[in-house]
């Protein structure tokens, strides 16, 4: 079941567009990423879903309630951290949860204090003396203290030290775990690699790839060096399709393999290989690709 | 609602608390000096003729022959400084609200929340409205105090001083408004408070020079001093339901615009 629908969703300013036909469906109990450059679109989009803008054309819902109609609604379940954390002044996260405890008629003060006490936040502090990822700090108590069923969060970790930021990713990975849907925008591909199960990628306003990160995984090139029995068995032999050869040096081949390791073995079995490494599938390499496509680049 | 409340009370009760305190000590200036005005005012008229228009204008009655005590109360509530205290905040309350939110970007917080944007325009009004009853019961009793050492018969009652409160609170009515109509089409504070203090000075240069010129009198209904006439209270001791009347259409219709605005328009804090 989804938890955020979107169809063909479209936001214009006058002859800019902001977001171009999204279409989305967002697994319950999933980490989703949402990856793309700064300006790709990807505020845009989160704030069509939660209301704060009204679609040009398209239809975005959550848990099945519109998302410009019902937003106070659909809000009752998600926690929102924006991109831009700002903060009232005289803020603490005492103040925080009695506020939204006031909103919410739920008292969250326990189960924020106990987050306050992870994220090594002292909760009299008042956001004017606090610095940025503090204040991002305050803003994920806020979003996270009620156990919402979505959280939207639009890139997260900015102002997070390392530290905090795996404290983050282990949170969120708890959440999924409890059946929490994580909707969480990016522009940074190794963030979203090691959390997300399924990731979109948006450029210039639209979705240009919207997959499963296992196959996309697969589909990823690797750092591949191989080494023959003999210099002449190196220039002798012809690379397979699925290899991308980049070098020829003595003995060694360097190069990019597209896709899984398996027939690479296949192909391999026959011949005098005395050694090969292989890297780890880089979504860089993908991620670039979407982006030179579109830009009519050279690759 | 509760978790509204305490944010706006959190927000605004040192500034109330101080225009408030600021309104009672020029309240009571105001009631202090005016014996000695009015012993001066037969001179300055004869030297200074025109000042009868300005008089005119600023307690919104013709001024002729000798101006009794009783008018001259009217003179407490209508001087500049306490319509600029007024004034002054009721456009820093009314603009908070969406415009100051938009502005700090605060308002991805707070519509974080499950709260509608009507409910929040609803609890920031009766917060407003609220401050405003605040802030004249401290300009009544920096009447009170001032007045006391004034003639007994000299002093209106103060059921009549009421009245005139309850004239100024729909001029209140009507600024603040007005402000909340241009607070829901900006994105910048700091032009909404430019917008609305540049149309609550011209309704005040519109009051005055209708008095003064001619060709401006067929637009002094534009003016909000228009339908404040607190010597007309004090003669009559009614309330003026006409002006009143006028001041609460004025004020609802554009909070009622304002409201729709702010539920329709999009929220941007980039």
């Amino acid at each position: 079941m989804s938890v955020i629908t979107t169809r063909e969703i479209t936001k214009r300013y006058g002859s800019r567009i902001g977001v171009d036909r999204i279409s989305l469906d967002v697994p319950e109990g999933s980490i989703f990423g949402f990856l793309g450059p700064n300006g790709a679109g990807k505020t845009t989009a989160i704030r069509l879903m939660l209301g704060f803008l009204r679609p040009t054309e398209g239809k975005a819902s959550i848990f099945g309630l519109d998302c410009w109609k019902q937003s106070h609604l659909i809000k009752r379940e998600v926690g929102y951290v924006p991109g831009d954390m700002r903060l009232y002044p005289w803020l603490t996260v005492r103040r925080a949860l009695r506020i939204a405890r006031g909103v919410r008629r739920e008292d969250m003060t326990r189960r924020g204090l106990t987050l306050a006490d992870r994220f090594h936040i002292d909760p009299d502090l008042v956001v004017r003396k606090m610095s940025r990822g503090m204040r991002q700090k305050l803003g994920l108590i806020l979003a996270l203290a009620h156990e919402p069923k979505l959280l939207v969060l639009d890139e997260p970790s900015s102002g997070l030290d390392p530290l905090m930021q795996e404290s983050l990713s282990t949170l969120l990975r708890e959440r999924a775990g409890q059946g929490c849907t994580v909707f969480f925008s990016s522009h940074t591909l190794s963030e979203v690699e090691q959390l997300c199960d399924r990731v979109a990628i948006v450029r210039a306003g639209r979705i240009v790839s919207d997959e499963a990160l296992d196959d996309l995984r697969q589909r990823a090139r690797r750092e591949l060096v191989i080494r023959f029995a003999t210099a002449g068995d190196a220039q002798r032999i012809e690379p397979p399709a699925f290899f991308r050869l980049i070098s020829r040096e003595g003995d060694r081949w360097t190069g990019e393999l597209d896709g899984e390791a398996g027939r690479l073995c296949q192909w391999m079995s026959g011949l005098p290989i005395r050694d090969f490494t292989i890297g780890l599938p880089d979504l860089n390499t993908i991620f670039r690709a979407h982006y030179q496509e579109h830009d009519g680049g050279a690759d | 609602m509760r978790g509204i409340f305490r944010k706006i009370i959190r927000e605004v009760w040192v500034g109330t608390l101080l225009f408030g305190i600021a309104f009672l000590l020029v309240e009571i200036l105001l009631n202090l000096i005016l014996p000695l005005l009015l012993e001066q005012m037969g001179d300055m008229l004869d030297r200074l003729p025109f000042i009868r228009d300005f008089l005119g204008a600023l307690l919104g009655v013709d001024v002729e022959g000798e101006i009794s005590a009783q008018i001259m109360q009217a003179f407490v509530w209508v001087h500049p400084v306490v319509l600029t205290l007024l004034w002054a905040q009721e456009i820093f309350f009314c603009t908070r609200f969406p415009v100051g939110e938009i502005d700090r970007g605060t308002i991805d917080v707070l519509l974080g929340l499950p709260v509608s944007r009507r409910k929040v325009y609803v609890c920031e009004t009766i917060g407003w409205l609220t401050s405003g009853l605040i802030i004249l019961s401290f300009g009544a009793v920096g009447y009170l105090i001032g007045s006391r050492g004034m003639d007994v018969e000299a002093r209106p009652e103060f059921g009549f001083i009421l009245l005139v409160l309850l004239n100024l609170f729909c001029v209140y009515i009507a600024v603040g408004g007005l402000a909340y109509l241009v607070s829901s089409l900006c994105d910048r504070r700091s032009r909404a408070v430019s917008i609305v203090f540049s149309l609550v000075l011209g309704s005040f240069l519109i009051n005055f020079l209708a008095r003064f010129w001619p060709p401006a009198e067929p637009f002094a209904f534009l003016s909000v001093l228009d339908y404040y006439q607190p010597a007309q209270v004090l003669k009559a001791g009614a309330i003026p339901m006409g002006d009143v009347a006028a001041l609460l259409v004025m004020g609802t219709v554009s909070w009622i615009i304002g409201g729709e605005i702010i539920a329709r328009r999009n929220i941007c804090t980039t």
